[in-house]
């Protein structure tokens, strides 16, 4: 446990270092430090994730937060070791990705500063088991990262996003306190022990506090309805930002939901209902709308609510499986979110990587402006590839196997005892492949836009060369973790059983974990066999293969093909977009031909969410017009803020005498 | 002997499949028509021929037909095909049996894109926004008749009629009309696509291609009709009864492969293709027919 606060000590000591060094060596100390940091933590972290085995320690703070438990047991460790891994090679792509601010003189000290206190907060967020002192580096991590968020804060729409941001993270702080608020009272203590044993004795109780939970750390993680600071946040953050977020921060708000899990223990069916319907109306609502993004980090964020909603799947699905007493169905889906978690971060991080690469030599966001950037940036293009077959569920890359423990899962659930049980998995079922798909297009239209075809604009021109050293190594190391565990599931899966064995009883655990393993085992042959197969027609085919000549594209025998006339983003969305009509709000602006002669004319259609535009605007409005007259209290006079606060305490000292008794 | 089997199956089928698809076209055509025999020469003519590529591509555009061939290759495996039995038996194996198809499908469809022509982007943008909609009825499908029989490979097909009571048949035939709707559509077959079509604009899969030429466009042509035999493969597992021995069951295979082709032939003969927006109201029948089997499910189950 020492090495555990040894590796804290390096983050907050590169914190403090990062402020004093010189400018070009800020993000040289912030990766060597969370280098060392990951490094340490990895000490303690595998060794409790294979053993089993919790360790912890409990230190003294205050009078008022009494001893504070440090506590990594299975499902700590493995949230440790995404975080510290993912954080590492987030720190170390920033080397590259933030060279030009550093050239234009940009004062990057707050940023590592912050960046490296998000990643100290988030490891202890996983480890503390003391309600106030978890509420303490919550706290710090929400406000750190919105420091990181608006670190173009000159921007008009960053610094929008970012409060945007600080609205939700405390809109989710107040449902998170109150659920530690009503343990608290109960069981009159603020340790997670307690918490634990007080559900286990009372669980009249553990219904209310796990919907809270669940709505505090939900906003978090991005369920919908909870999920609108997510597309804004995303591409407001710089991409080394944005991937840590989405990639390992949100997967903070999973760990408090699956720490409220294992205090409640045995799930109520209504709440596992509950998070099973709300992931899938994630991953639907998440893939849905990021099909109509033209914005890469803005689509990338909408597929982070799909990828939360596919855990939450598991999640519930693995709930459900406690609920009715179905050891399989909870192992495999409880197995398939939380591994899920780890498949998450790795391929969305790639992707943010890869699309931040592009965004570093390109200057746009906007894929319509974008194509061809497979030739200017080979590497890149692979990548980003990869990271799209993964992040779509398709076999051999990782995504397929989290995906695959899911469904079987479901499957296993499906000859069920209940017929609402039966009737949900089915269509879960239905609705997680229906998720594939969508993702299918949405990847497709992604990287086929972006890096593939001939260019749009002139932005593609500005691509001279692949992105730097330091930013590709950390996007290959992604690419290749993702084919690992695509690969060779049977090696990975064992770290996931060990958390997964804190919520099921272990009795029934063992010989499904042997089948889960084999399962996987037997499949990584498979996918051999596949590889193999690939291998050997790659190589018929160029040994078969006469000659091949250069053309033109086909373009029903015009022979004077333009970039404009390639199929746009839009176009590629349009079909599946128009199909779906009802479900999208469509803002067109149009400037119609007019005239003999037409100047000038464009179309723009742009698609708002529907949560925010006809739930989320209609409330702010609501509310400015309430606030707005209180505006007249706010007159700069200070003799009247003197009387307004003389006015509180009377008011609080009558309160205290009727009500304090 | 049942892998060498299968690869036989595999290499002589498929053309012998579309062939009958020609000939019986050329039949109500009132044309002699081409031999059966026809697209096998087809594809060892494309094999031998070099290809012109185009200059906006780049190396996706090669690999892709090779993983598209590759995985419905390794896709075929796991399909119980002319000896009744599965080379690859895993539980959930249609799971693996459908992503991996998409890992072509994927493929197939960023090389369509990687060409940079507006036709291409066109079909492939048809071709995802079908599969949206093909997969989820596909998954409905397979998990209810899994629930009805406790079985979760491609064998529960044989288990429907000992399980289901007196509503085996109609699942049955429903489970027909659902798969050979996919059929059509991942086959891209008329009333969805009409793969002899000349205009441009009119077509799904066949414009995705237009591109490819020689061996790639051989791959492809001979990954599309493997495709397409899967798919009969997995209809002819529903009809043949689990009672028959070796030879009925590879005769009778044979046979509903050479009725389906018959089928799909004289389909293609009497109607149009629908037009585009028609399309998508055909393929909600396959959704239709997947909820019916579900809801026939659900009662034989939990309601009887």
């Amino acid at each position: 446990m020492e090495i555990y606060f040894l590796s804290l000590g390096m983050l907050l000591l590169g914190a403090l270092l990062s402020i004093v060094v010189k400018e070009q060596w800020k993000f040289k100390v912030c990766s060597v430090f969370s280098f060392l940091s990951a490094g340490l933590m990895f000490i303690p972290a595998f060794g409790v994730l294979f053993t089993g085995m919790p360790i912890g320690r409990t230190i003294y703070m205050s009078p008022l937060l009494t001893g504070v438990d440090f506590v990594i047991d299975p499902l700590s460790a493995f949230f440790v070791i995404v975080i510290s891994l993912m954080s590492f090679l987030g720190t170390l792509y920033a080397n590259g990705y933030m060279k030009p601010y550093l050239n234009k003189g940009m004062n990057v000290s707050s940023h590592c500063f912050f960046l490296m206190m998000l990643i100290a907060s988030m490891l202890m967020v996983v480890t503390v088991q003391n309600a106030l002192f978890f509420l303490i580096v919550w706290e710090i991590m929400s406000l750190s990262s919105f420091f990181l968020v608006i670190f173009e804060g000159e921007k008009k729409e960053v610094i929008k996003a970012g409060i945007k941001y600080l609205i939700y993270m405390h809109l989710s702080v107040i449902f998170i306190m109150a659920a530690f608020v009503l343990l608290n009272i109960n069981s009159n203590s603020l340790s997670f022990v307690t918490f634990t044993n007080y559900l286990h004795a009372n669980p009249e109780l553990s219904n209310i506090v796990f919907l809270l939970a669940f709505a505090g750390f939900g906003i978090k993680a991005g369920f919908v309805p909870f999920h609108n600071w997510l597309p804004d946040a995303h591409p407001a953050a710089p991409s080394h930002v944005s991937g840590i977020m989405s990639g390992v921060m949100i997967k903070t708000g999973i760990y408090g939901i699956l720490r409220f899990l294992f205090f409640v223990g045995l799930p109520s069916k209504m709440i596992s209902y509950t998070v099973l319907i709300i992931a899938v109306v994630s991953a639907l609502y998440g893939v849905l709308y990021a099909i109509t993004q033209h914005d890469i980090k803005r689509l990338l964020a909408y597929h982070s609510i799909e990828n939360i909603g596919i855990i939450g799947i598991g999640i519930g699905v693995g709930m459900l499986g406690l609920a009715y007493g179905h050891p399989v169905v909870a192992i495999f889906g409880l197995a398939g979110g939380i591994l899920h978690i780890l498949n998450h971060s790795i391929f969305k991080e790639l992707l943010f990587f890869a699309a931040g690469s592009a965004y570093l030599r390109t200057h746009t966001r906007n894929i319509e402006m974008l194509g061809g950037l497979i030739k200017k940036m080979p590497y890149t293009a692979l990548l980003f590839i990869v990271g799209s077959v993964a992040i779509c569920g398709l076999p051999p890359f990782n995504g397929f196997i989290s995906e695959f423990l899911i469904y079987a899962g479901m499957i296993k659930g499906v000859p069920a005892s209940e017929i609402n049980l039966f009737i949900v998995l089915v269509l879960s079922i239905a609705a997680l492949a229906m998720v594939g798909t969508m993702a299918m297009l949405c990847f497709t239209k992604a990287s086929g836009i972006m890096f593939l075809g001939a260019p749009r604009s002139e932005y593609v021109e500005n691509a001279k060369e692949d992105a730097p050293k330091t930013m590709l190594i950390p996007m290959t190391v992604l690419g290749f973790f993702a084919f690992f565990i695509g690969m060779f599931p049977q090696y990975i899966i064992a770290g996931v059983l060990s958390p997964v064995s804190m919520f099921a009883n272990v009795r029934f655990a063992a010989p499904v974990f042997e089948g889960a393993v084999g399962l996987l085992g037997e499949i990584s042959w498979y996918f051999l066999i596949f590889f193999v197969l690939v291998g050997v027609l790659m190589f018929t085919r160029f040994i078969v293969n006469k000659r091949s000549t250069k053309h033109t594209t086909w373009g029903c025998g015009y022979d004077r093909p333009n970039n404009f006339m390639q199929y746009t983003a839009s176009s590629y969305a349009d079909l599946f977009v128009s199909t779906l009509k009802p479900l999208f709000k469509r803002v067109s602006h149009i400037k119609k031909p007019k005239e003999l002669f037409p100047k000038e004319a464009y179309y723009e259609l742009e698609i708002e969410d529907i949560e925010e535009a006809y739930i989320v605007k209609p409330l702010v409005a609501w509310d400015e017009k309430i606030l707005t007259k209180f505006e007249r209290i706010q007159n700069g006079n200070i003799q009247q803020y003197i009387l307004f606060g003389l006015i509180f305490l009377i008011l609080a000292i009558i309160g205290m005498v009727y009500f304090g008794g | 002997m049942n892998l060498l089997i299968n690869i036989l199956v595999l290499l002589f089928i498929p053309f012998l499949m579309i062939g009958v698809i020609k000939k019986t076209k050329a039949f109500w055509a009132g044309r002699k028509g081409v031999s059966i025999w026809q697209p096998l020469w087809d594809f060892i003519r494309l094999m031998k021929k070099s290809s012109v590529i185009s200059e906006t591509t780049s190396w996706v555009f090669q690999f892709a037909p090779v993983v598209g061939l590759a995985s419905v290759l390794f896709a075929s495996l796991f399909v119980p095909m002319i000896s009744g039995n599965a080379i690859i038996n895993v539980p959930f194996a249609f799971v693996i049996f459908s992503y991996i198809l998409g890992l072509g499908k994927f493929f197939a469809l960023i090389s369509a894109l990687d060409t940079g022509s507006s036709f291409e982007g066109m079909g492939a943008s048809r071709e995802a926004c079908f599969s949206t909609i093909v997969e989820p009825a596909f998954f409905i499908t397979l998990a209810s008749i899994a629930a009805l029989t406790q079985n979760y490979t491609f064998d529960s097909f044989k288990l429907i009629l000992e399980n289901a009571g007196g509503y085996g048949i109609l699942i049955v035939v429903l489970a027909v009309v659902t798969l050979f709707i996919m059929l059509l559509i991942e086959g891209c077959r008329v009333p969805v696509d009409d793969p002899t079509t000349h205009l441009e604009l009119t077509m799904i899969h066949e414009v995705m291609i237009l591109d490819n030429s020689g061996i790639d466009l051989g791959l492809i042509t001979w990954a599309s009709a493997i495709k397409m035999l899967i798919f009969e493969s997995l209809i002819a597992n529903l009809i043949i009864p689990a009672s028959l021995g070796g030879w009925e069951t590879a005769l009778a295979y044979l046979a509903i492969i050479f009725i389906l082709s018959i089928v799909i032939g004289t389909i293609e003969s009497s109607m149009a293709r629908f037009r585009m927006t028609h399309v998508f109201e055909f393929i909600f029948i396959m959704s239709i027919t997947a909820l019916i089997i579900l809801a026939l499910v659900t009662y034989r189950v939990y309601g009887g």
